[in-house]
């Protein structure tokens, strides 16, 4: 997507009454930001993946580890990855619930997901996984139903932030958790500013240079840093209903994992 | 769960799942040893490092390592790491336990079995070389590197033998092994003879002062 094109939409998007809501650094009508982060993602969707590892040098893969560990999943169990758009996550859980449980790999777009199935397929992923495309804010599963939710680097993206956790916790079996995975706020003012220059100065180039696509990833920066930090995203998982919320930072925390479980 | 930052710790424990994993899947006389160990969950606490891991049995071919599992264990042992290192090269892994300062909970015959399957485990360092370089490149580059490792190893046993020799003969700086036992026998019969004599001063004095009560 380009500059232009973006900036277009966010203004016209801006101008419109009713409520507005952060893409990025931007304000912009609720109703337009999810075709505007459908259409960022669109963008990337090929080669999110290796952006990802350039991006984090491959320690995103060990954020989802640590990710993954913290869910206990077992056999049997039925797990939810939202926004999961590539499917790793849900690769390691299908083998961790077994032929006897079930991974539903969710995305609200529809391009994530398509690449997400072929590289399940590529790697015999099959069997126990559904592919849904669901919008996070109103999930459409039974109230109850679910042991366990991961949503990796996806919430920054969604509208209603409440509204998804909300969401959440209607289809989360009692006692089964919810664990956030998102970018959030390093607790060193150093690191913060080595990382500022890195996501402002060098992604953006990273993007220009192997997807083509430097608007995308300049929004990729900005939504991280409209993003709710540690202690406020717990507050809102606990306002939400959560409870036993807590989080565990992680590379001095550009990244936060936080857990919170259904009564 | 540890202080530490649990990306750095993943990396680690990534790293030595995929490397103990390749050489499992290079050692196959060890997975039916391994498939009778799936499903044990050991526990490893490292007092010194203020870690602790879970080593996860999941088949013959596969062991995952964590830093986060809520399932009961089958044993747990807590102990420093010079004691997990003694444990690790130990010829006698149930002696090596109980002499140690390692603490165990649960079954240690799982422990155990786990240590002896993997100093036992005979790696077959040729088969990913023929795999990338082909029958004959690869089998020549395995049997070049075979040859500097049993080379390496002659020489590190050489040089070892040598500097025990200059040691004890040209430096003399340490002594000879029968002196030192000789010494050490001496001191002992010294000790029991001061023992005996002590004793006997002690027997004396309360002659004496029995007489001199007597009077």
């Amino acid at each position: 997507m380009s500059q232009d094109a973006m900036s277009e939409e966010a203004a016209q998007a801006s101008h419109r009454d009713g409520d507005t809501t952060d893409f990025g650094f931007t304000r912009v009508d609720r109703e337009a930001k999810a075709g505007m982060v459908r259409g960022v993602f669109d963008s990337v969707a090929s080669r999110y993946d290796l952006m990802n590892d350039l991006m984090s040098g491959g320690v995103h893969r060990l954020w989802k580890r640590f990710t993954i560990e913290l869910s206990a999943a077992r056999a049997g169990q039925t797990i939810l990855d939202i926004a999961g758009g590539t499917g790793d996550l849900a690769a390691r859980f299908s083998k961790l619930v077994g032929p006897e449980g079930k991974v539903i790999l969710a995305d609200i777009n529809a391009a994530m997901l398509e690449v997400g199935r072929d590289r399940l397929i590529d790697k015999g992923a099959i069997g126990n996984i559904e592919v849904v495309q669901a919008d996070a804010q109103s999930l459409p599963f039974e109230d109850n139903s679910i042991d366990c939710i991961t949503i990796a680097f996806g919430l920054r993206n969604v509208t209603d932030k409440d509204m998804a956790l909300r969401s959440m916790l209607r289809v989360l079996r009692p006692g089964g958790r919810l664990l956030v995975l998102e970018f959030s706020k390093p607790v060193s003012p150093l690191l913060g500013k080595i990382y500022d220059q890195y996501s402002f100065q060098i992604l953006p180039a990273m993007g220009r240079l192997i997807a083509q696509d430097a608007d995308s990833y300049r929004y990729l920066a900005e939504s991280i840093r409209k993003h709710p930090d540690q202690e406020t995203l717990l507050g809102m998982m606990e306002e939400a209903g959560f409870m036993e919320c807590r989080y565990h930072n992680m590379t001095g925390g550009i990244v936060a994992v936080h857990q919170g479980f259904k009564a | 769960m540890t202080q530490h930052d649990p990306a750095l710790l993943s990396a680690a424990l990534a790293g030595a799942e995929r490397a103990l994993n390749q050489a499992i899947a290079l050692a196959p006389t060890s997975h039916q040893a391994l498939q009778e160990l799936s499903g044990t969950l050991l526990g490893i606490e490292v007092t010194s490092l203020d870690l602790t891991l879970y080593v996860d049995m999941v088949s013959g071919t596969e062991i995952r390592l964590l830093m986060h599992c809520e399932r009961s264990t089958d044993a747990f042992v807590r102990g420093s790491l010079e004691d997990f290192a003694a444990l690790a090269a130990s010829d006698d892994p149930a002696a090596t336990l109980i002499n140690s300062g390692i603490e165990l909970q649960g079954r240690s015959a799982s422990l155990i079995s786990l240590q002896q399957v993997i100093s036992a485990m005979d790696v077959d360092w040729e088969a990913p070389l023929v795999d990338v370089l082909g029958d004959v490149p690869g089998h020549q580059l395995a049997q070049a590197l075979r040859r500097l490792f049993h080379w390496s190893e002659g020489a590190r046993t050489s040089l070892k033998r040598q500097v025990s020799e200059y040691l004890l003969e040209e430096g003399r700086l340490t002594p000879p092994k029968a002196e030192l036992e000789h010494f050490y026998d001496a001191v002992q019969s010294l000790s029991m003879r001061v023992e005996r004599a002590q004793q006997q001063v002690e027997r004396l004095m309360a002659r004496a002062a029995t007489n001199r009560n007597s009077r």
